[in-house]
This record gives C-alpha cells, structure tokens and sequence, in this order.
C-alpha cells in the first residue's frame, strides 16, 4: 500500500512539517488525515499510559454561540451539559462542551465515526443563535498518561491533578503563555486531556509541551496509542 | 502573583485578565448631549477608593465586573455583567 502523505489529504495539520521530521505514518480516519504512529516502534501504548502528546488537529469540531444557542441545543436529541465548563461525552463518543452559558464546543470522537459536528452544521440556525466554526481556528491535542498533570504543573496554572479536576471537567486557562481549553477526557482508565488553542500558535505549543515532557521520558504518539488506551489494552 | 476571581472560570492568575476601564452607567442615548456622551466615551474618574471596572478573563475572552479599592487594590467582588446589562438596548431612534 501506497504511504500516504500530509498533502493528500483535504486538511493538514498545522504541525505536518513536525510529524514528518519524526518520520511518522499517518492513517485515514474518516475523512482526516492523522499520525498513526511514529517511526516503527510498538511501545507507544505503553509509553501512552505514563505521558503522551498526539495531534487530533484535522479530526472534525465546531461549536455555537448566542443568547438562542442552548434552547436550539436543547432540541437537538443530544446530551447537554449542565454547568458551564464542564463536558459531556454522547453515546456515539463526540463530545459536547459547555463553555459558558451561550457557547457550546462539539468535538468528534477519536475515531470520526460519529455524525454528530456534520448534523449540526447543516442546519439552519435560529434567531440569535451563531455558527462558531472551530476547525481552522483550533489546534486539538491530545496530552495522555499518568504524569500528564505533573506535567502541567510546569506550564499552566490550573491544578489538574486527577483528584482535583474530575473527568469531564474544563479549565479556560493560559498554558505555556497561550490561551487554551483543557478538557479531561479520559481513555478507558488512562488520564487524557484534549487542549483546544488557537492554530496560529500550534508548533509553539507542540513544542513547549515535548519541552516538558522532556523530564518525564514523554513521548509523540499516534492514533494507534489513543485507540489502544480507549480499548484499555 | 496576583489572583482574581472569575465568576466564569474561577480564581485564576492576574496574568490571565486583561483591565478592561471604568465602569460607568450609560446615559440615556436619546435624551444625552455630545458633551455627556464624550464623558462617558473618553473620560474617566481615575478615583481613589471604591471603584467598579471591566475585567477580561482572556483565556475564554469572558467580560465581567470587578469592585476594587484603588488604595489597598483589595478586590471587594466580582460579579457577572447580566447583573447589570439584563435587558436590551436600541441605540436606534425608531427601532425596527
């Protein structure tokens, strides 16, 4: 089978150039192009459960906005979270995010396979109610593994402790100097954080994050190891 | 460091709220003369004591208001702006 390349696919990641000096493979997943892995090592699952850094940045995501937003929410057949920022994971594994009385952030699930960001899109929006596309403006990374918190601690101010901040939990806050939304999602019994920031800051981001992770032996790693930590192998 | 209270977000750093002015009530758009719509636009009180101010908590680009002491710079409270803004505003003559 042919090796598929970032340029192939209809969107790349902001971090494409990083991903390649890493020789990594990247997979379909739906319609996104993602890193599957990174060079030929079979330990990244392993590595994943102690301190992970994966780049969701091309899998779907959208959001809404205005004084109208959670009424038609509300009609939507989907789950809505009570609180603002907090998150609740839908049957079909997309992800709502209340992110404060009007705004809502809607993310796939890892593997594309729900509908949900699609749905929502297409319609016809009511009074007052405002498409908040996400998907360009937004990087999503994926911080993975036990140390993830301990990591955190070095670059952003919130305590993310797992005993302190609850899955399904969202903290609006600065890491590494740039504003982000940390959402705790975790993977089967792994603790996972998706950071949403904005794109134009991706590869600094990326690369404060690898910076400490450093101490930590944390490594790259690819949907293979997300998917591996989801089944709880 | 400094911390703030976020009614959104929570405490939070001061590193991650943006001073945001006065808060001042608006004169009435219709009835109010240049002259009193400067001093709402441009001019501030710059007052030492208890004053009330717009605060931005940048991360999630939250708009709130802040009761502060200028002497001690003790933060008294802060509080959502649906507190005071709960109802809409036509700046037009004849709203459609």
């Amino acid at each position: 089978m042919a090796e598929l390349k970032p340029d192939q696919a209809a969107r790349r990641s902001p971090l494409y150039r990083r991903h390649q000096a890493l020789n990594a493979q990247f997979e379909m997943v739906g319609d996104a192009l993602l890193v599957s892995r990174y060079g030929d090592t079979s330990m990244e699952p392993r590595l994943a459960i102690s301190l992970g850094l994966a780049d969701l940045s091309t899998l779907p995501r959208t959001g809404f906005k205005g004084a109208g937003a959670p009424k038609w929410a509300a009609s939507q057949s989907v789950q809505l979270p009570e609180q603002p920022n907090t998150a609740v994971t839908q049957p079909d594994g997309s992800l709502i995010a209340k992110l404060s009385h009007q705004e809502l952030l809607i993310v796939s699930d890892v593997e594309a396979k729900s509908s949900l960001v699609t749905r929502l899109n297409q319609h016809k929006l009511p009074a007052a109610t405002y498409s908040l596309p996400r998907a360009d403006s937004h990087s999503w990374l994926a911080v993975t593994g036990l140390l993830a918190a301990e990591m955190f601690s070095k670059i952003c101010g919130v305590d993310l402790r797992t005993h302190k901040f609850a899955q399904g939990q969202i903290a609006q806050t600065s890491v590494a100097k740039i504003n982000a939304v940390i959402v705790r999602h975790d993977l089967g019994t792994t603790p996972c954080f998706y950071i949403f920031s904005d794109i134009t800051s991706t590869e600094f981001l990326w690369d404060c994050l690898l910076d400490a992770m450093e101490e930590h032996q944390g490594v790259t790693i690819g949907v293979a190891a997300i998917r591996s930590l989801a089944a709880g192998e | 460091m400094k911390l703030l209270t976020c009614p959104l977000n929570g405490q939070r750093n001061i590193s991650e709220f943006t001073y945001g002015g006065e808060y001042h009530p608006m004169p009435d758009p219709h009835s109010t003369d240049a002259r009193q719509w400067a001093e709402y636009v441009f001019f501030h009180d710059n007052a030492a004591g208890l004053v009330t101010e717009w605060w931005c908590h940048t991360a999630s680009s939250f708009w709130f208001l802040a009761e502060r002491n200028t002497i001690s710079d003790q933060i008294i409270r802060t509080f959502e702006a649906s507190e005071i803004f709960n109802q809409r505003i036509d700046f037009a003559e004849n709203p459609q």
